[in-house]
């Protein structure tokens, strides 16, 4: 197999956007607590919360959709608790998320030790892949994107989705107000407290998805250290992708392949250092937010910037 | 009449805070209990375990400074940086990366290698000054975006993390990788080793290096003008630029010091500690090290208190697990409990107990 055949392309390729599935998820519902103005970076504990309820309800019920459903619902009330810190209590986002990270690192591994480390469950039920009639057969294109599990085409619908609600609804506008300015925001009527917490419920459920659909997808069971920073990739995702579900695709693209061809080149056996090929999506992110290449600065402008209302 | 009774600011009395400050405590120490009694433990004990062991016996003592050191210096960088208005989240990165210039240079005063002449003591400076240099350097990089180019600091340094701690560990498993199936480096020389100085533990040299830092940092911040400027470029750049204080520059000088402080962490930790230099030895860390600083209010005095007890808490935690059974995670879900909790109890402080309504309710019932 060669570096230019088509096998390996195809074979690159498939991984490129497996691996950048959850991640994309991640960023996906990261995007709307940005726009809102909350720098959410409690979304790598969140994932592993998610990973972790996804795996014991899989192993309780042995259904698929149920424990998809458990890691939202994890996630989601977990993201109540940090919209309230970040909202109502006003305390430092930076500080509030790294915290919790913490946090959720202790409630996964004592509750895994407490319910799985005697016990060895067998495998758990994993979504395969499906193939979609017709396009799955064309060249390339086939294989690489229609012949994919179903969180993520769930995952490619909800970019669709993400877009819509943040650039053609009034809900999308007020909360995209909340972190631009404030101010105006609530001066025009809309409650910025009210868009905030929406943004970090929706960041929190899609990371939570996402930890499930690492374990339900991809890994297929459970350990502590599987998420391994993939929350704070996805915020880098935000970030390259522009604060755009679209370009958070295409992003999350640029990850998955460097994280795939990593794998395909170790496979062929050459000589480049596999950390090298590792850092690429880091050092390009790092470049792309550092602000050399000038460009407009598109950052929502009161990200990270607690708001309160002046009495 | 309500018995709580909203105020419109916060009671900002250090008794308020106090009180608020230790029922947030509270607060986190019972939820822990709750995890103690459901693995089968008495909470009483367990917290007993849990402080007996770093602060009721010498070896425990020993390992809880060894753990405070990294801590402390990591803390004191992020004080250094934040203070600055520098948010800064790199020190995962720049401890790997003291940890792997200061394994360097120790493997260099091996027999046949180029630095076999040197003298230990000549040793630990080169080895200090090369590391805080490496981390200087690193941090400063995040330093020059951020200040020169608008960069967010928060998040390319939390990226820079992973870019450090993949060369650290191509670092292990190419060039300085020793002959053997794991991918780490020879066992350091011995005269590299930093001396264990509190007899009959493993407490070692590195605290000392951690104890100066605190007294710099102090010195800096509250008696050097030099403190002076790089505090007002972090409350107000504009009026900074306007008493003609050049703020890029400041900010560049907080980054580089913050990351030469956190990358002497690493030297502590491989020097002190490891004595060999591998994959993932950053563990978490660099990430730690930032809470204490909150914790300690960013006084650089008062960090090594704080960290003293965040080590020791981890010490305690891995004797509770060997000999209770319960596991050591429980402290990271208490640790972060308490910092969750006293930024919380914050909103305490917007409430008041109305004792008048109770006054008047008792007597409305005597009535």
């Amino acid at each position: 197999m060669s570096v230019f055949s088509q096998a390996f392309l195809v074979t690159w390729l498939t991984a490129g956007i497996r691996l950048g599935g959850p991640v994309l998820l991640a960023a996906l519902g990261e995007t709307f607590a940005e726009r809102s103005g909350i720098l959410n970076l409690g979304i790598e504990g969140i994932l592993l919360l998610g990973a972790l309820a996804s795996y014991l309800t899989s192993i309780h019920t042995g259904s698929l959709w149920l424990p998809l459903f458990a890691a939202m619902l994890t996630g989601f009330a977990a993201a109540l608790f940090l919209a309230w810190m970040y909202v109502t209590v006003r305390a430092s986002q930076v500080v509030v998320g790294l915290v919790f990270n913490v946090l959720a690192l202790g409630i996964a591994a004592t509750v895994y030790r407490r319910t799985l480390a005697h016990a060895s469950p067998g495998p758990i039920a994993m979504f395969q892949a499906v193939h979609i009639p017709w396009v799955s057969d064309l060249p390339i294109v086939g294989p690489t994107l229609f012949s994919q599990t179903l969180p993520l085409y769930l995952t490619l619908v909800l970019v669709v989705v993400a877009h819509f609600a943040l650039f053609h609804t009034r809900f999308g506008l007020g909360l995209r107000a909340a972190g631009e300015n404030p101010r105006a925001a609530d001066a025009a009527g809309i409650s910025v407290p009210r868009m905030r917490y929406l943004g970090t419920l929706i960041s929190g459920a899609a990371a939570g998805l996402a930890g499930g659909y690492l374990v339900l997808a991809q890994i297929g069971l459970f350990r502590d250290s599987i998420v391994a920073g993939q929350g704070f990739i996805a915020l880098g995702i935000v970030i390259f992708g522009r604060w755009s579900p679209w370009k958070a695709a295409l992003a999350a693209m640029v990850f998955g392949t460097c994280d795939a061809l990593q794998l395909s080149l170790q496979l062929l056996g050459t000589h480049l250092p596999e950390e090298l090929l590792l850092s690429i999506p880091y050092v390009v992110t790092i470049l792309a937010i550092s602000g050399i290449f000038g460009g407009r600065d598109v950052r929502p402008a009161a990200l990270a910037v607690p708001y309160a209302k002046e009495a | 009449m309500r018995l709580l009774v909203r105020r419109l600011t916060p009671n900002n009395s250090p008794a308020a805070i106090a009180t608020t400050m230790l029922a947030a405590i509270l607060a986190a120490m019972a939820i822990a209990s709750l995890l103690f009694l459901d693995f089968g433990a008495n909470p009483l004990s367990a917290y007993y375990a849990l402080f007996h062991e770093p602060f009721g016996t010498l070896r425990g003592f020993g390992y809880a400074v060894v753990k405070a050191t990294p801590l402390t210096l990591i803390a004191l960088g992020t004080i250094v940086a934040c203070r600055s208005g520098f948010t800064y989240l790199g020190f995962e990165g720049c401890f790997t990366l003291g940890a792997a210039a200061s394994a360097w240079l120790a493997l260099a005063t091996a027999p046949g290698q180029w630095a076999a002449s040197l003298s230990p003591l000549l040793f630990f400076p080169a080895a200090v000054l090369i590391s805080f240099t490496v981390g200087a350097l690193w941090s400063g990089l995040t330093g020059i975006l951020r200040a020169r180019f608008g960069g967010n600091e928060v998040l390319i340094s939390l990226m820079s993390n992973y870019v450090a701690i993949l060369i650290v560990k191509y670092l292990v498993a190419g060039p300085m990788r020793a002959p053997g199936s794991l991918p780490e480096t020879d066992q350091l020389p011995h005269a590299t080793w930093l001396a264990f100085i509190i007899p009959g533990t493993r407490g070692h040299a590195g605290v000392l290096i951690a104890l100066a830092a605190a007294f710099l940092v102090w010195m800096l911040l509250r008696k050097l003008p030099l403190g002076f400027e790089l505090i007002v470029s972090g409350l107000n750049p504009a009026a900074a630029r306007y008493a003609g204080i050049d703020v890029a520059r400041r900010t560049l000088l907080a980054a580089a010091l913050s990351g030469g402080l956190g990358a002497l962490a690493g030297l502590t930790e491989i020097l002190g500690v490891q004595h060999r230099l591998m994959d993932g030895i950053s563990g978490g860390v660099g990430f730690t090290g930032v809470i204490v600083a909150l914790l300690a209010e960013m006084n650089p005095i008062a960090v090594l208190p704080t960290a003293l007890i965040y080590g020791g808490m981890t010490v305690g935690a891995d004797a509770m697990q060997r000999r209770a059974g319960i596991p050591s995670s429980i402290t990271f879900i208490l640790q972060s409990l308490i910092v969750l909790f006293v930024l919380a109890s914050s909103m305490l402080r917007y409430y008041r107990f109305n004792f008048a309504a109770l006054r008047s309710k008792k007597e409305a019932m005597q009535a």
